[in-house]
């Protein structure tokens, strides 16, 4: 099964350096989108099949927090598998994140991190699927 | 200028410049990076129990550097990622350096990052961090949270 990523982050630069990670990473990749803050990527959701959601938290319009609030509102999209990647430092705002069902990658973070968290947050993906643990290169080949 | 937030702010710049740009910071500035020319500065602002704004100047040509190797290029990105890059950067390090300030458990929210604004608010902590031929400068601004400021 190939994986349909959406990307949610303001910043264009982050987009692509995670856009290369997951390259790398080995996973399956599908069709990655893109979206700058999370009403873009509600309207992503609308309207194509996404497996994993990785989402930055502090953005302009709706943040991260908001959009999985939305998420998991909605029954059709309340199981998202969903990745916060931000910068958020704050042990009690992680807490309320992963009470409502997301992964957590810090920023910054190593290719390995990135895979990793995905790996655990999907849980099914077997080992041939997800590769043997190696990233072939590291940010240094992004 | 507190020693605390000044050692937590270089903290956080270095492993930012480190592992998202991959520019390893030298011990000491030495005279070419204190007389190179400044290139571009980006803010971001940021509120919690203590309000401010973290203010990020690059000089010595590092602007194209450290986009080019955030994105793994070999040419220079076009101006706009460029920003963007630099923007990611300081929005990294203030979300780093905030725990080590105020610790884990306080929440903050970190706005977008922007061109910088000049500011009337004398800064808390400044740090130099050499980079190459060039330096950047960190310069920390605490609006609201007088003991902060006085640390």
């Amino acid at each position: 099964m190939a994986l349909n990523i959406l990307i949610v982050d303001d910043s264009s630069v982050m987009r692509a350096i995670i856009i290369k990670t997951l390259r790398l990473s080995q996973l399956p990749l599908g069709e990655v989108h893109e979206a700058t803050n999370g009403q873009e990527a509600l309207k992503v959701l609308d309207g194509n099949w996404i497996d994993l959601a990785l989402v930055d938290i502090n953005m302009p319009v709706m943040t991260g927090e908001e959009m999985i609030d939305r998420l998991r509102q909605n029954p059709e999209t309340a199981d998202l598998p969903v990745i916060v990647v931000s910068t958020e430092g704050s042990e009690t705002r992680r807490q309320v994140l992963m009470e409502k069902g997301a992964g957590f990658v810090h920023k910054p973070f190593t290719p390995e991190t990135l895979r990793d968290a995905i790996v655990r947050t999907l849980g099914g993906l077997d080992e041939q699927k997800a590769g043997d643990g190696t990233l072939q290169g590291g940010y240094s080949d992004l | 200028m507190s020693k605390k937030l000044e050692t937590e702010l270089y903290k956080a710049a270095t492993l930012t410049f480190e592992e998202l740009g991959f520019l390893l910071p030298t011990p000491e500035i030495n005279e070419q990076q204190l007389n190179a020319q400044a290139e571009a500065a980006v803010s971001v602002d940021f509120e919690g129990p203590f309000s401010g704004k973290l203010l990020l100047r690059v000089y010595g040509g590092l602007l194209p550097i450290i986009a080019a190797n955030m994105l793994g290029q070999e040419d220079a990105p076009s101006e706009t990622l460029q920003r963007d890059a630099l923007g990611e950067i300081v929005n990294v390090i203030c979300g780093n350096m905030l725990p080590g300030i105020a610790g884990s458990k306080d929440v903050f929210h970190v706005s977008s990052p922007r061109a910088a604004e000049s500011t009337d608010l004398p800064p808390v902590a400044e740090v130099q961090v050499g980079l190459g031929l060039g330096r950047a400068d960190l310069l920390l601004f605490v609006s609201k949270y007088p003991a902060l400021a006085e640390e």
